[in-house]
C-alpha cells in the first residue's frame, strides 16, 4: 500500500511533467514554476515513465463482456481499447466501454464509507465501523429476509453472492432495466429453452432485424456490428458481394439508418410480419425447413402476406418479396429484439421470428444455440416486481446493493425500499446508493480483480489496471469475501473459480484478458407450444395504459443506455447517433404529426400515460412513424453525480411498473400529448439535415457497385485547369522541401485515410475514442446549445427524403481531411496553421493566436475553438475537474483559450511510431500506425497509412472505383478518400 | 473650375479677418451641449472598456461567436470602421489635386475623422483574436526562434495597408494644421498659446516657408491618393482571398472603395451638420458644401448599388452553385433583416440624393446619412456573419448566431473612443482650415475697407 | 508490481555496474572529485540531498545510463528509484564525515519510505516534446552533456542551457535535423 501511495504523490508530478496537465497557459512563457520530482521507493520493472504499460481486463459497462485492453501511463489509466484476443468484440469497443475510464476518475466518487447520522444525512465512517454495522445487521437480519441485488453478474462475484446469501439464508436477486425476458420466453415459446443463443451475423446472407438494436445496445452490440459489417459491407469479388439487410421497426434506430430497407410497421405486428414471412417461404417450399415445420401450417395459414396487410401497415407484396428475398439467401438470418421485444406481445414476436428462421432453415447455421449468451441467466423484471411486494410487505430487513439502480428505472422502489435496512456497495451516489442507510466505497472493475462469463466457452478476466484512486474504497468482493469468512482476497476466490483449459497458466490467461474458447453448436427443434402463438385474428395488440391515443415508444439510449452512462460527460456530450442530441433528452415525432400538432424542433410536449407524465422537446424527424412517439431513456436523474444530476426527465417514469405476460417489462405505452408554449434550443450537432445538393455521401446500388472494375471510377472528379494542379503541386513541393532535412529526406510520406462507407454505421465509438486519446475537451449543454462544441471527428446524418421515395438516412464521418493543398494553411498569419513534410495539415497549438481566419476558410467546418480556457482549475466552463485530469493523454497538449485545434491524424501516435522504428534501426511498416478512431471502429471502417507508399492498404483503397474525395470541386485534393455506400436494392 | 472663381461662401460680407476670427471663435467655450457630448463619448468609451477587461479574463465565448460563424461583430466594427476612414483622404488629397475649391470648408474634419477612424479600427483586430496578448505574433521582428508572420495571408497584408494608411493621414493632417494653427496661435492666450507655440512647429508664414509648404502639401496629397484604393481593395481582400460562398469574388476591391466612401461621406454630413450648429459656421460652410457631399454620396451609392445588383444577378445566373445557396440565405434565410436593412439603406435610399431639394435640405441630409451608415454597418455584418453562418459548403453545421452583450458593448465602446477624440480636436484645433478658405476668398482691394 | 522481483532487478544492476565502473577504472586516469567547501557557492537549487553527480559520474565513473536508464527507451529520462541508490548505499557509507551525514539520509529515506523531493532543474513547457531516446540514439550515451552541460564534473546540478526553442533550432539547423513544428509540439 505504501508503495502505492508513494506511487500516485510520484504520478501527481510526472503527471505534471508528462505533460498531461500542462496546459498552453505557459505558452512562450516559458515552463512552469519550480515542481518538484518524487522518484518512486520501488519502480516496478513493468513501469517505464513515458512508455505505456498495457493490462489486459474486461469491459463492465454492460453484459456483454467485451475484452479490453487498458493503456496506462506513469501507473495511470489513460485509455481503453478493445482486446484483439477476446472473440467477444475482436479488438474493437463502443463508446461507453472506452469512457468507463470516467467511471473511474469520476469526481464525484465516493470516498468513505458513509451512515445515516441522527438527522438522516450521510455521514463518513471507518471501514471497521461500516463492516461492524453490516454484519450486525445481517445478523439480527437473519430469518427477517435478506435481499442482495446485483446486475445481471455472470461472474465469480455472482458465485459469491449466491454461497454468501446461502450462508445467511437470503436471496441473490439480479436486475437489469433491460433484461430481455421476451427474447428468453420467445425462444422457449419457440423452441422450449430459455437460451439466448448466438447470431452469427458474420455468416448471413441477408439480416432483418425486427426492433434488435444490436449495433446499440442489444445483447453485445460491439461483436455483432463487426460481424454486420462483414457481412453487410460491400466486397467487391464476394461471391453476394453483400448482405442485403432490413430493419423493421416504427422508429429508425441506428439499425434502420443502415438498413438497405427500412420498413416502419405499425408497433407491436413485426411478429405478425415475421409469419406472413415464414407462410410464404414454407408454403412456397422456399427454405430448408426442418420436418417438424409442418406443425406451423395452421398458425401460418391464418397469417397470410394479404392477412396481415392491414393490421402491420405493410402492403401483401412488400411482405411477399422480402420473404422471397429472405429465404433464397440461403443464409438469412432474423433477429427480434429491442423495441420489438417490449411490447405486451414481445414474447410471440420473438416467437414468431424464430419460426421465421427456423422455417427458413437459418437455425443453426445464423442461430447457434450452445454458444449461448449470458443474457439468458438476467433476473426478469417479475423477479424485481416479487422483491418489491416483498419490500413493500416489510419482508426484507435488509437489502444489499450493487451494481444495479432500481431505485432511477423503477418508480416505487424508493419508497418501497425505505422499510429495510437498505447497504450499497457503489462508486458514485446514485439514486439507489443515495438512499442508502450505509453506503461501501466500491472499486471500478478497473481498480478489482474480477471475471466474467458473457458467452458459453468465454471466461473473460478482469485484473487492476491500477492502484485505486480513492485510496480508502474497498472492492465489494473482497467486503464480500470477508463477510462471507472466504479464507484470502476476492483475486484468491477468482483464482480460485479460475479452471485452467488445457495448457494455459493463470498468469498467461490474465496477461491475455482470460480464456477463450467456443461451445458446441446444438441442435434446436420446435417447442410444444410453438404452434399456440397469435391464436386470435391478426392486429395490432393493445398497448399498455389507458390515456391516450398516441403510441409512445421508450427505447434504450445507446450511450446512456439505462441511465449508468449518464454520469459521463464524454457520453453526455457524444451526439446520439440518430438525433445527434446531446446532454439532453427528446422525443421524435414525425413532421406529419408535428404539423397537426403545431409543434417545432424545441417545442416542450407534456406526455401524459396512465402511469406517470414528463415534458420533454421534441425533435421532429423523419426517422419516426408518423402518429408515433419515441423517446430514450438515460437522462432524468435525481442524483448520480454532477453530470447526470437534475438533467432532464426520465422515460422510465412513463412505465407500467408492473410486469407483463411474459415477466418482462412493456417499454410501448399509450399517451396523451399536450403542446406546451416552452421552448428550447436543442444542444445538437445538427444544422441542417438535407445535403442539400452538396454530395457530402455518396450511394451506390448494389448493381452498379459490383459492375464497376479496377481502375474504373465511379465518381468523376471534374479535371482542374492545369494551373490549379501545378500550382497545388507546387505549393506542396514546396513545403516539402523548406522542411524535408535529416531523416525526413528520406520519407517523402503522405498520411492518408480510407473510410468505407458500406462498412461505417455511424455508431460513433470513433468520436469518443478521439475525445480521450486528444485530450478534447467537453463543454456541456449550454455551450453545445451555442455551437461551442469541439468534435474533431463528428458524424453527420442527413436525410434523403424525395417525394414519394421512402426516407434514407446517410452518415458520413467527417474529420480534418488533411488537404494536399489546403484553404487552412496560407491563410494563418502566424504559420501555426501549415503543411507538414509528410502532409499533415499541422497545427500549432502554441503558436496560434486565434484569428479564427482558418477557420472561416475549411468547406469541411472541422476546425474548432477554444472560446474559453475548458482546463481552468474551477473555471465555469472547467472541463477535467480532479481527478478526471488523470485520464488526459500526456502525449497531447492540453489547448488553452483562444487556440484553435483540429484533428492531427493522432499526430502524436505517428511521432511515437517514428521513435519506435528509429531506435529499432528500421523504417515504417504499413499498419504501425492506427488513429484512435480507426482503432475503436467496431466494423474496421477506416484504414490509415501512407498515401506514397504503394504497397499500403489506403494507396490500394484510395484507387477503388468507390472512391470519391468530398467537395473534391474546391482542388482541396484531400488525404481521406471517401469510398461510397452501397445498397442493396433497386435504388439508392 | 467655376468654384475657384466665385467665392465658396454667402451671407455677410466674409473678410480674411473674418475668418479668423469666426473659426477661432470654435476655439473658444463650446457651451453645455458640447460637454454633454464629450460625456456621453467618455461614458461609452467607459462601458466598452469593462467589457473588453471581461473578455479577455474569461475568453471569447463572451462574445456571440458559435460554430461556424467565427468572425461577427467586431470584424465588422473593423471593416466599418475602415470605411470611415476614406472619405477624409478622398476629400483632402483627391480633390485637393482636381482643385475642386469648396473641399476647404470641409477637408479638416474629414482628415481628423479619417485619423480617428483608423485608430478606432486598429483596435477590432487586436480585440478579435483569441489570444489578444500575442497580438505583436503578426508584427514582423527578428526573434530566436526564427520565425515570421506569414506574407500569404492577407491578414498580414491588412496590417501594412492601414500602417501605411493611418501614418500617412495623420501626417496629411498635421501638416495641414501647421499654418492655421500659427493663426491662432496669435489670437490665444494662456496655456493653449503654449501648445500652439509648439505644435506650429515655428511657422512664421514667410514667401520662403509657404513655398516649401504648399510643395510638400501637394507631394504628401500624391503620396495619399493612391492609399484611397489600396486601403480597403487589401481590406476586401480578406474576404475576397478565402472561399466562402459569396466571400470568394472579384469585384471586391471596387465594391468596397466605393462602399467605403459613401459611408466616410456619410460620416462627414452627419459630422459635419452638428459642428456647424455648434460653432456657427453657418457662413463659413455653407449649403454647396453639403450639395457637393450629397453628390459624391450620391455617385458612390450608385456604384454599390450597382455592384449589389452584379452579385445577385451572378449569383442566380450561375446555377446551383455554393454562390447561388449563400445569396439565397442572405436574402430569405432566417437573417433576412441584416440582408434587406443593408439594401434599402445602401441600395434604395440614395436614389432620392437625385433630387436637388432633398441635397440641400440639411434635415433630409443628417437622416439620410444616419442610415447610410447604419446600412453600412449591416453591409458588413451580413457579408461577415451571416455568410459564414450559412455556409453551404456543409449544411450540417449551418447555425445561428446571436450577439451578446460583449459584442455590442465593444462596438459601443468604439463609437464612444471615436467621438472622444473627434470632439477634443475640434474643440482644440481650427476644424475649418482658415488659410485655404482665405485662398479662395477675394483678395481684399484699396479702397474699401476691410 | 511486486517489489521484491523489482528488488532482485535493481541489486543485480548494481553488481554489473561496479563491475564496469571497475573495469573502467583501471583503463582512464581517475577524476577526482573536488572537496566543496562552500556549498552556498555552487549554481542551481539546493537539493534535499547534496547528491553529486561529479562523484557518480566523474569520480566512480558510473554510466549515466545506469540510474537514468529509461532514457534511452522512453521520452523521458525519468528519475531514479530510492532502490536503485540503496543499492549502493546499502554497503557504501562514505568516506568524509560530510558525505557519510548525506549518505545517512538517503538510508533515513529508504527506512522511513520517504522518497527525497527534488527540486526539477530542467523542465519543459507542456506543449513540448522531447523524446530523450531519438536525442541518445543520435547523440550517443554521453549526449546528455550536449544539453546538460559537462554533469560528470559538477557538484550540483544547474540549467546550463537555455532549453528555448531557438537553442533546439540552432542545433537542428547545425546538424541538419528537421524543423518541422509537429515533431516538437502537438
Amino acid at each position: 500500500m505504501v508503495d502505492g501511495m508513494n506511487r500516485r504523490r510520484f504520478l501527481k508530478v510526472l503527471g505534471v511533467t508528462g505533460g498531461g496537465a500542462a496546459v498552453v497557459a505557459g505558452c512562450g512563457i516559458g515552463p512552469e514554476p519550480t515542481e518538484k520530482l518524487i522518484p518512486y521507493l520501488v519502480q516496478s520493472e513493468d513501469e517505464v515513465p513515458g512508455v505505456p504499460t498495457w493490462y489486459a481486463s474486461t469491459c463492465r459497462e454492460c453484459p456483454a463482456g467485451c475484452g479490453i485492453l487498458v493503456k496506462t501511463r506513469e501507473g495511470r489509466a489513460i485509455k481503453i481499447e478493445g482486446n484483439p484476443a477476446s472473440p467477444i468484440n475482436a479488438g474493437r469497443l463502443c463508446a461507453r466501454g472506452q469512457a468507463s475510464l470516467q467511471g473511474l476518475y469520476h469526481p464525484d466518487r465516493i470516498t468513505d464509507p458513509m451512515a445515516r447520522d441522527a438527522q438522516g444525512h450521510l455521514v463518513k465512517i471507518t471501514w471497521d465501523d461500516a463492516l461492524g454495522r453490516l454484519s450486525a445487521k445481517v445478523k439480527d437480519a437473519r430469518g427477517k429476509g435478506i435481499v442482495f441485488l446485483t446486475g445481471l453478474e455472470a461472474s465469480s462475484f455472482g458465485d459469491l453472492v449466491d454461497e454468501w446469501m446461502k450462508q445467511v439464508g437470503g436471496r441473490h436477486v439480479t436486475y437489469e432495466a433491460f433484461a430481455f425476458e421476451a427474447l428468453r420466453e420467445g425462444n422457449r415459446l419457440a423452441f422450449g429453452s430459455a437460451a439466448v443463443p448466438s447470431y452469427d451475423f458474420a455468416a448471413a446472407r441477408y439480416i432483418l432485424s425486427f426492433g434488435a438494436d444490436f449495433m446499440e445496445t442489444w445483447l453485445s452490440p460491439v461483436g455483432f456490428q463487426g460481424g454486420f459489417s462483414k457481412a453487410h459491407g460491400f466486397q467487391a469479388g464476394r461471391d453476394a458481394a453483400m448482405a442485403k439487410f432490413v430493419a423493421v421497426s416504427p422508429r429508425m434506430s441506428l439499425e434502420g439508418m443502415n438498413a438497405d430497407e427500412w420498413i416502419a410497421a405499425i408497433p407491436g405486428t413485426e411478429g405478425l410480419l415475421a409469419l406472413a414471412m415464414a407462410q410464404v417461404i414454407l408454403s412456397g417450399h422456399l427454405g430448408a425447413a426442418p420436418g417438424d415445420a409442418g406443425r406451423l401450417t395452421e398458425l401460418l395459414s391464418r397469417h397470410t402476406p394479404a392477412a396481415v396487410a392491414d393490421a402491420t401497415g405493410v402492403d401483401a407484396k412488400t411482405i411477399e418479396r422480402l420473404a422471397k428475398e429472405f429465404a433464397a439467401s440461403k443464409g438469412g438470418l432474423a433477429v427480434a429484439g429491442g423495441m420489438a421485444a417490449q411490447y405486451p406481445n414481445g414474447a410471440e414476436i420473438v416467437a414468431a421470428v424464430n419460426i421465421l428462421n427456423y422455417v427458413a432453415g437459418s437455425v443453426g447455421k445464423t442461430v447457434k444455440f450452445g454458444g449461448d449468451l449470458a443474457a439468458g441467466g438476467a433476473g426478469s423484471f417479475r423477479d424485481l416486481t416479487a422483491l418489491l411486494a416483498d419490500l413493500a410487505g416489510g419482508k426484507v430487513a435488509l437489502l444489499v446493493t450493487h451494481g444495479a439502480n432500481p431505485g432511477y428505472s423503477v418508480a416505487g422502489f424508493a419508497a418501497a425500499a425505505a422499510k429495510a435496512y437498505r447497504v450499497a456497495f457503489a462508486t458514485v451516489l446514485d439514486e439507489t446508493a443515495g438512499a442508502a442507510d450505509l453506503v461501501l466505497p466500491d472499486l471500478h472493475p478497473l481498480e478489482q480483480w474480477g471475471d466474467s462469463r458473457p458467452r458459453a466457452g468465454v471466461v473473460a478476466l478482469q485484473q487492476p489496471a491500477m492502484q485505486p484512486v480513492q485510496s480508502n474504497a474497498r472492492g465489494a468482493g473482497d467486503v464480500i469475501a470477508v463477510l462471507a469468512g472466504k479464507p484470502g482476497t476476492f483475486k484468491d476466490y477468482v483464482q480460485g473459480k479460475w479452471k485452467a483449459p488445457k495448457g494455459q497458466t493463470w498468469a498467461d490467461a490474465v496477461q491475455h484478458g482470460g480464456a477463450f474458447g467456443d461451445a458446441p453448436v446444438t441442435t434446436a427443434h420446435l417447442g410444444p407450444d410453438a404452434a399456440k402463438i397469435f391464436p386470435g385474428k391478426p392486429a395490432a395488440p393493445a398497448l399498455a395504459g389507458d390515456k391516450g391515443d398516441v403510441s409512445l415508444i421508450v427505447f434504450p439510449h445507446y450511450a446512456l443506455y439505462d441511465g449508468r452512462g449518464a454520469d459521463k460527460p464524454w457520453l453526455q456530450e457524444l451526439p446520439h447517433p440518430v438525433s445527434k442530441i446531446m446532454w439532453q433528452s427528446w422525443v421524435e415525432v414525425h413532421p406529419d404529426t408535428a404539423k397537426t400538432w403545431n409543434v417545432d424542433n424545441g417545442d416542450f410536449l407534456l406526455l401524459t400515460t396512465s402511469f406517470g407524465s414528463a415534458r420533454v422537446a421534441a425533435w421532429v424527424t423523419p426517422s419516426v412513424r408518423p402518429g408515433v412517439l419515441a423517446m430514450p431513456t438515460g437522462q432524468g436523474h435525481v442524483a448520480g453525480g454532477r453530470y447526470a444530476k437534475d438533467r432532464d426527465v426520465n422515460a422510465f417514469d412513463l412505465l407500467p411498473g408492473a410486469a407483463n405476460g411474459y415477466g418482462g417489462r412493456t417499454f410501448t405505452v399509450r399517451a396523451s400529448v399536450d403542446t406546451t408554449r416552452d421552448h428550447r434550443y436543442l444542444a445538437t450537432l445538427e444544422g441542417d439535415p438535407r445535403e442539400g445538393g452538396e454530395s457530402i455521401v455518396e450511394l451506390l446500388t448494389l448493381a452498379r457497385a459490383t459492375g464497376l472494375h479496377a481502375g474504373e471510377h465511379a465518381f468523376a472528379e471534374e479535371p482542374l485547369p492545369e494551373y490549379a494542379d501545378s500550382a497545388a503541386a507546387g505549393w506542396a513541393a514546396a513545403q516539402h522541401d523548406k522542411a524535408s532535412l535529416g531523416n525526413y529526406a528520406t520519407q517523402p510520406t503522405r498520411w492518408a485515410m480510407a473510410i468505407d462507407l458500406s462498412k461505417c454505421t455511424g455508431c460513433s465509438a470513433c468520436v469518443t475514442a478521439c475525445y480521450a486519446e486528444n485530450n478534447i475537451a467537453t463543454v456541456g449543454e449550454e455551450l453545445v446549445q451555442r455551437r461551442r462544441f469541439l468534435p474533431w471527428m463528428r458524424i453527420e446524418r442527413y436525410f434523403n427524403q424525395e417525394e414519394g421515395r421512402p426516407v434514407r438516412a446517410v452518415t458520413t464521418p467527417m474529420l480534418c481531411q488533411q488537404c494536399g493543398n489546403a484553404p487552412c494553411e496560407p491563410v494563418c498569419p502566424v504559420f501555426a496553421a501549415y503543411h507538414t513534410p509528410d502532409g499533415l495539415n499541422g497545427q500549432v497549438y502554441n503558436r496560434c493566436v486565434g484569428t479564427r481566419y482558418c477557420a472561416n476558410n475549411c468547406p469541411y467546418k472541422v476546425r474548432f475553438f477554444n472560446w474559453f480556457n475548458y482546463a481552468e482549475r474551477g473555471g465555469e466552463h472547467e472541463a477535467w475537474p480532479t481527478p478526471l485530469d488523470w485520464q488526459l493523454n500526456p502525449d497531447v497538449t492540453v489547448r488553452e483559450k483562444g487556440v484553435m485545434e483540429k484533428c492531427t491524424f493522432c499526430v502524436q501516435r505517428i511521432r511515437s511510431a517514428e521513435h519506435q522504428a528509429r531506435i529499432e534501426d528500421r523504417s515504417l511498416k504499413d499498419g504501425d500506425i492506427v488513429p484512435a478512431c480507426a482503432q475503436g471502429c467496431p466494423s474496421e471502417a477506416i484504414v490509415f497509412g501512407d498515401l506514397n507508399d504503394p504497397h499500403s492498404r489506403v494507396h490500394a483503397l484510395s484507387e477503388d472505383p468507390r472512391g470519391y474525395h468530398v467537395l473534391a470541386g474546391l482542388n482541396t485534393k484531400p488525404g481521406i478518400t471517401y469510398l461510397a455506400r452501397v445498397v442493396a436494392g433497386a435504388e439508392v | 473650375m467655376a468654384q475657384t472663381t466665385a467665392p465658396p461662401t454667402s451671407g455677410v460680407r466674409v473678410t480674411y479677418d473674418y475668418v479668423t476670427r469666426v473659426i477661432h471663435r470654435t476655439l473658444g467655450d463650446p457651451g453645455k451641449g458640447y460637454f454633454a457630448l464629450l460625456g456621453v463619448a467618455v461614458g461609452l468609451l467607459t462601458i466598452g472598456i469593462i467589457c473588453l477587461l471581461f473578455l479577455l479574463r474569461y475568453g471569447l465565448g463572451l462574445a456571440g461567436y458559435s460554430h461556424p460563424v467565427y468572425w461577427a461583430v467586431f470584424i465588422t466594427c473593423f471593416v466599418f470602421w475602415v470605411g470611415i476612414a476614406h472619405s477624409g483622404t478622398l476629400i483632402s488629397a483627391i480633390l485637393f489635386l482636381f482643385r475642386s475649391a469648396w473641399r476647404t470648408a470641409v477637408y479638416r474634419v474629414a482628415e481628423a475623422m479619417t485619423v480617428f477612424a483608423v485608430m478606432t479600427a486598429g483596435l477590432f483586430p487586436l480585440i478579435h483574436i483569441g489570444r489578444q496578448w500575442y497580438f505583436y505574433w503578426l508584427v514582423p521582428y527578428p526573434n530566436e526562434r526564427g520565425l515570421w508572420p506569414n506574407f500569404k495571408s492577407p491578414l498580414i497584408w491588412d496590417e501594412f495597408a492601414i500602417g501605411t494608411y493611418f501614418t500617412v493621414s495623420t501626417c496629411f493632417l498635421i501638416m495641414g494644421l501647421i499654418p492655421d494653427i500659427a493663426a491662432v496661435r496669435d489670437l490665444a492666450t494662456g496655456w493653449r498659446k503654449k501648445l500652439y507655440a509648439i505644435t506650429s512647429l515655428g511657422w512664421r508664414g514667410t514667401n520662403e516657408q509657404w513655398r516649401h509648404y504648399s510643395r510638400g502639401y501637394l507631394y504628401l496629397a500624391a503620396l495619399a491618393t493612391p492609399l484611397v484604393l489600396s486601403v480597403h481593395s487589401v481590406v476586401s481582400w480578406d474576404f475576397a482571398m478565402a472561399q466562402v460562398p459569396a466571400w470568394h469574388e472579384t469585384i471586391f476591391a471596387p465594391y468596397f472603395v466605393a462602399g467605403a466612401i459613401y459611408s466616410g461621406v456619410a460620416m462627414v454630413i452627419s459630422l459635419l451638420i452638428p459642428i456647424r450648429r455648434l460653432f456657427h459656421l453657418e457662413e463659413v460652410v455653407t449649403i454647396r458644401h453639403f450639395e457637393n457631399l450629397a453628390k459624391l454620396c450620391l455617385l458612390t451609392g450608385m456604384i454599390v448599388g450597382f455592384a449589389y445588383t452584379t452579385e445577385y444577378f451572378i449569383a442566380w445566373y450561375g446555377g446551383p452553385t455554393p454562390e447561388h445557396k449563400a445569396f439565397y440565405y442572405r436574402a430569405f434565410g432566417p437573417f433576412w433583416w441584416a440582408g434587406w436593412t443593408m439594401n434599402v439603406c445602401n441600395w434604395f435610399l440614395p436614389w432620392i440624393l437625385w433630387f436637388k431639394k432633398v441635397r440641400t435640405n440639411l434635415t433630409a441630409l443628417f437622416v439620410i446619412s444616419i442610415f447610410v451608415n447604419i446600412g453600412m454597418w449591416f453591409e458588413r455584418f451580413t457579408l461577415i456573419a451571416i455568410h459564414l453562418a450559412g455556409e453551404p459548403f456543409e449544411p450540417f453545421v449551418k447555425a445561428g448566431y446571436n450577439p451578446t452583450w460583449a459584442d455590442w458593448g465593444i462596438m459601443a465602446g468604439s463609437f464612444g473612443w471615436f467621438f472622444m477624440w473627434f470632439l477634443l480636436f475640434v474643440k482644440n484645433f481650427p476644424a475649418v482650415s482658415i488659410s485655404e478658405v482665405k485662398e479662395v476668398l477675394p483678395p481684399p482691394v484699396r479702397g474699401r475697407h476691410a | 508490481m511486486t517489489m521484491h522481483a523489482g528488488s532482485r532487478a535493481a541489486l543485480a544492476l548494481v553488481l554489473l555496474g561496479c563491475a564496469a565502473a571497475a573495469a573502467r577504472a583501471q583503463t582512464a586516469p581517475r577524476y577526482q572529485a573536488p572537496v566543496v567547501k562552500d556549498t552556498a557557492r555552487l549554481a542551481g537549487p539546493r537539493q534535499p540531498i547534496f547528491f553529486r553527480h561529479d562523484i557518480h559520474a566523474g569520480q566512480d565513473q558510473i554510466p549515466c545510463m545506469y540510474c537514468h536508464y529509461t532514457a534511452t527507451v522512453s521520452t523521458e529520462p525519468g528519475v531514479p528509484s530510492l532502490q536503485t541508490c540503496m543499492g549502493c548505499h546499502l554497503l557504501v557509507g562514505g568516506s568524509t564525515p560530510s558525505h557519510q551525514a548525506e549518505i545517512a539520509k538517503v538510508r533515513k529515506a529508504w527506512s522511513d519510505r520517504q522518497p527525497p523531493q527534488w527540486i526539477r532543474v530542467h523542465a519543459l513547457p507542456g506543449f513540448v516534446h522531447f523524446p530523450h531516446m531519438r536525442h541518445i540514439k543520435a547523440l550517443g550515451d554521453n549526449g546528455c552533456v550536449l544539453c546538460h552541460g559537462d554533469i560528470a564534473k559538477t557538484p550540483q546540478v544547474a540549467q546550463v542551457s537555455t532549453l528555448r526553442m531557438g537553442w533546439c533550432i540552432r542545433c537542428h539547423v547545425e546538424r541538419k535535423i528537421t524543423r518541422d513544428c509537429t515533431v516538437c509540439h502537438y
